[in-house]
C-alpha cells in the first residue's frame, strides 16, 4: 500500500516536473508575447498542480493535505489572473503578433 | 565559428565547475569543518539555551544577535538613504482612484488583488509569529507584507495604498526593528544578564523559558513590522504622481 502510494506520488511529481520543463523551454523558444504566454501558463496550472496532487497523495489524510489544497487554490487563482493581466495588457498595447517572414523569422523579441 | 567557440567555452566552464563540485566534501558530511565546529553545539544546546524550537531563529536572534541587529540597522539605513535622495512620496493632486497606465486595469485583476491581499497579510502574520518554531520569521514576514502592498499599489495606485498605510503610521514604525531589538537587548542588561541574551539570571527559574521565548517573539514582530514599513516607504518614495500627471495631461 505504502509502496504503491509512493510510486503514484513520484509519478505525479515527475509529470509536474515534465510540464515545468516543457513550459520553460516554450518560454525561452517561442517568438512573441502571446505564444510565450501559452506555454508559461501551463507551468503553474498543469506542472505545479501535478506536483501538489503528488504531494497530497504522498501525505495522505492529514493537515498537510489541507494546506496543499489551499496552496493549490491560491496558485490556480493567482496564476490565471497573472496570465490574464499579461495577455490583456499586451493586446491593448497593440503588440504585433509574430508572423513567419520568409527567411527572416524576426529577432525573437516580438515587439 | 562563433557558435563552436561559445560551445567550447561553455563546455570548458561546465567541466571546471563540475571539477570544483566534485572536489567539495559531500553534502551533509559530518567530517567537514562546518559540521564539526559550532554546529553540533547549536543543534544540541540551542533549544535549552535559546528556548526556540527553530534552531535557525535561535542562531539568528540569539547566538548571532549582534549580527542581526547590524543587519536591521543596514535596512534602516537603506531607507534613510532612499528618503534622503528621493524624499517622501508625493501624491498627485487628483484624489481617489486614478488609473495612469496606458492600459486600464481589468476588473478581474482588481477583484483578485482585493481578494488576495488580506490572505497574503494573514500569511505574513503567521510567518512572523511562527518563526520561532517553524521556518519563517520577521524578515520573511515583513517582506511578504511589503510584497502584498507592492501588488496593491501597482493595481490601485499610490493614493489608495498610501491612504491605507498613511505616512503618520509608517514613520514611527519604520525604525521599530532597530528600536525593539535594542530595547529587548537592553532588557537583558536590566535583568542582570548580558546584552541580547534575553535571559534574566535573577528571574525565577520557571519563568526563564517563557521570558526568553516571548522576548524573541517580540523581536520578530518588531523586525517584521519595521521591515514591511521600510519596503513600503521605499516603494512609495519611488512613485512620482505629480510628474506623471504633468506628462499625460
Amino acid at each position: 500500500m505504502s509502496a504503491a502510494r509512493d510510486i503514484v506520488a513520484g509519478a505525479l511529481c515527475c509529470i509536474g516536473t515534465f510540464f515545468f520543463l516543457v513550459g520553460t523551454t516554450g518560454l525561452l523558444r517561442m517568438p512573441d508575447v502571446f505564444t510565450r504566454l501559452h506555454p508559461s501558463t501551463k507551468c503553474d496550472t498543469l506542472g505545479a498542480c501535478s506536483v501538489i496532487v503528488g504531494m497530497a497523495v504522498y501525505s495522505g489524510w492529514s493537515w498537510e493535505l489541507c494546506k496543499l489544497v489551499v496552496i493549490a487554490c491560491f496558485l490556480l487563482l493567482s496564476s490565471a489572473t497573472c496570465g490574464h493581466a499579461i495577455g490583456r495588457s499586451a493586446l491593448r498595447r497593440n503588440i504585433p503578433y509574430w508572423r513567419r517572414q520568409g527567411k527572416e523569422t524576426g529577432d525573437g523579441n516580438g515587439a | 565559428m562563433k557558435r563552436v567557440l561559445s560551445l567550447f567555452f561553455i563546455a570548458a566552464l561546465g567541466v571546471l565547475l563540475l571539477y570544483v563540485v566534485a572536489s567539495m566534501p559531500p553534502m551533509g558530511d559530518p567530517q567537514t569543518p562546518t559540521a564539526t565546529h559550532v554546529i553540533p553545539r547549536y543543534l544540541e544546546r540551542a533549544e535549552e539555551e535559546t528556548h526556540t524550537e527553530n534552531v535557525i531563529t535561535g542562531v539568528i536572534l540569539n547566538y548571532r544577535g549582534y549580527d542581526t541587529m547590524g543587519e536591521v540597522t543596514v535596512i534602516f539605513c537603506a531607507l534613510a538613504a532612499v528618503l534622503a535622495v528621493l524624499g517622501r512620496e508625493r501624491r498627485g493632486r487628483i484624489r481617489g482612484f486614478v488609473d495612469r497606465s496606458p492600459v486600464p486595469s481589468s476588473t478581474i485583476v482588481r477583484t483578485m488583488v482585493r481578494f488576495m491581499v488580506p490572505f497574503i497579510i494573514l500569511f505574513s502574520v503567521y510567518t512572523i509569529l511562527h518563526g520561532e518554531i517553524s521556518p519563517g520569521g520577521g524578515f520573511q514576514g515583513g517582506a511578504i507584507i511589503g510584497g502584498s502592498m507592492i501588488i496593491f499599489t501597482t493595481v490601485f495606485g499610490l493614493y489608495e495604498s498610501s491612504r491605507r498605510i498613511p505616512q503618520k503610521v509608517r514613520a514611527p514604525l519604520e525604525g521599530s526593528a532597530v528600536i525593539v531589538f535594542f530595547l529587548v537587548g537592553a532588557l537583558g542588561l536590566v535583568g542582570g544578564g548580558n546584552f541580547l541574551t534575553y535571559a534574566w539570571p535573577h528571574a525565577a527559574r520557571g519563568l526563564q523559558p517563557a521570558l526568553v521565548t516571548w522576548l524573541t517573539v517580540l523581536v520578530e514582530v518588531g523586525i517584521g513590522l519595521g521591515g514591511a514599513m521600510v519596503l513600503i516607504s521605499i516603494l512609495f518614495a519611488m512613485i512620482r504622481e505629480e510628474e506623471e500627471i504633468a506628462l499625460t495631461a
